[in-house]
């Protein structure tokens, strides 16, 4: 098993191609904002909808998410892929990701996110105590003014956790992007060993790309506990 | 000058009678207090005289408006409510809890509104807590917050909801001393609480509820003193063993 033992002329290989792992990582970070955009843009009305909206409308939004969240990722990404009419598109300059790919991962990554993120919004309304409403609507707020006002900042400030958790998901999972030959870092990572005669640097490209989510995941998790702390609201009953 | 005038409203949930029949009127500044045994129906009565629960018969005047041909909103705006649990916004601070309806409802410009809920906070003894969030008030200062808020909307009655019962006793004479000069100041109140020093020295009325009906309803003193009906005699007894 020589491919696992660590050679040093791959950790050369891998420094000579460090162009492919910043062009790549530039695609996942790219491919996880699209995404997580998508999914709050989606996943924040259909939390407030899943809680607030008349039958009619619940239900199908409420169905779509149980059929999201039921279906694995590699199979949502794949589906898209031969399934959505989408044209081929070109690549984007400078990161050299083909657009068609790179829109499918980000409607496969970013309605998946909606889904999971519609939960985590609508558990924290469900979570705000019932008072909050009665208080509002009795100083003569119309309903939707007291969701607007009292309601929804307070759930998003309890939301923030959940979202914090559903970013590092989504930006671990736009590996899953690999299946369809988005140029991210799994699959550049892949291009680099399976060139010809580098079989061996397996274990050290994908140990640099671990390395590499680790320090996204972990990086932006920090800076949104910073965020969090600083728009905190002393907590406790009201 | 009648306020506020409940003519024989009926309200029920899953077929139990919560009120039936109840009718009685308020004169502009008189002072409310509402007893009875828990389930009597006290918390919907008063939920009903801003429609957080609406009736199923009857008819509620205020100021010869019936509530329900009022806009919800605009009807509660004149109908100001403290609560149990103070319900202060906890994400907003006492000032901004004040200002919320102030500009939201009334339309007030942000100067005007921040320097009315510092008015009201004066009023309540709490100015220097304008910037404090409900989580670091105590529970009498919250309620006295829940005050200034309702206050602020200039209504012309409030209601109270047990605003001392989730107290505890150290905290509760601050409320009840905002309360009593309220009343001096001749807001009109409905109140329903279990502090029968304050039902004896501040209300005009008291009024006994049981089973969702009016047993007895008179000056404080007659029904402490002399009540007519035995339950009154009863409940008032325990009460007064209680407290």
């Amino acid at each position: 098993m020589e491919a696992i033992v660590l050679q040093s002329n791959d950790w050369a290989f891998i420094l000579a191609n460090w162009e492919q792992f910043a062009l790549g990582t530039a695609v996942t970070i790219l491919l996880t904002i699209t995404s997580l955009v998508v999914g709050f843009v989606a996943g924040f009305p259909a939390g407030a909808i899943e809680v607030y909206a008349p039958g009619w409308l619940r239900k199908p939004v409420s169905a779509a998410g149980v059929i999201l969240r039921g279906t694995p990722i590699v199979v949502l990404i794949v589906l898209f892929f031969f399934a959505l009419p989408i044209p081929q598109l070109g690549t984007f300059i400078i990161i050299d990701a083909k657009v068609d790919a790179f829109i499918v991962a980000t409607i496969a990554l970013g309605l998946r996110s909606a889904a999971y993120q519609a939960q985590v919004f609508r558990g924290a309304i469900q979570s705000i105590d019932e008072g909050q409403m009665e208080a509002a609507r009795s100083v003569g707020l119309s309903k939707f003014q007291a969701i607007r006002h009292v309601i929804f900042p307070q759930a998003i400030r309890r939301s923030v956790p959940g979202f914090q958790n559903e970013f590092t998901i989504v930006l671990k999972d736009t590996s899953i992007a690999f299946a369809i030959g988005l140029a991210e870092l799994l699959t550049r990572a892949e291009q680099l060993y399976l060139q010809p005669g580098h079989d061996t640097a397996v274990v050290e490209v994908i140990v640099t790309i671990s390395v590499i989510y680790f320090v996204l995941t972990f990086a932006t998790n920090r800076a949104l506990d910073r965020l969090e702390q600083r728009y905190a609201v002393p907590e406790g009953s009201g | 000058m009648t306020l506020l005038d409940v003519d024989s409203i009926y309200k029920s949930y899953d077929e139990e009678e919560v009120l039936e029949d109840v009718s009685f009127g308020l004169d502009q500044q008189d002072v409310e207090v509402i007893v009875g045994p828990s389930g009597s129906g006290k918390s919907t009565l008063l939920r009903c005289m801003n429609r957080l629960t609406e009736i199923d018969s009857g008819e509620i005047y205020l100021n010869d408006d019936e509530i329900h041909d009022l806009d919800e909103n605009e009807l509660r705006r004149r109908v100001g409510m403290v609560f149990q649990g103070s319900n202060l916004f906890a994400h907003l601070t006492a000032q901004k809890n004040i200002t919320l309806g102030l500009r939201e409802v009334l339309g007030m410009p942000a100067a005007e509104a921040q320097a009315k809920a510092m008015e009201y906070l004066r009023q309540v003894g709490l100015e220097d807590q304008a910037e404090s969030y409900p989580a670091e008030l105590s529970g009498g200062q919250k309620q006295r917050v829940g005050i200034a808020r309702a206050l602020a909307m200039e209504p012309e009655l409030i209601l109270f909801d047990e605003p001392t019962s989730a107290l505890d006793p150290e905290l509760i004479g601050e409320v009840l001393t905002v309360m009593r000069d309220l009343a001096e100041e001749g807001m009109t109140m409905l109140v329903v609480t279990h502090e029968m020093d304050f039902a004896r020295s501040v209300a005009t009325r008291l009024m006994f509820l049981d089973d969702g009906r009016i047993v007895e309803r008179g000056p404080p003193e007659q029904l402490f003193e002399d009540p007519r009906e035995d339950r009154t005699e009863q409940f008032l007894g325990e009460l007064a063993d209680i407290y």
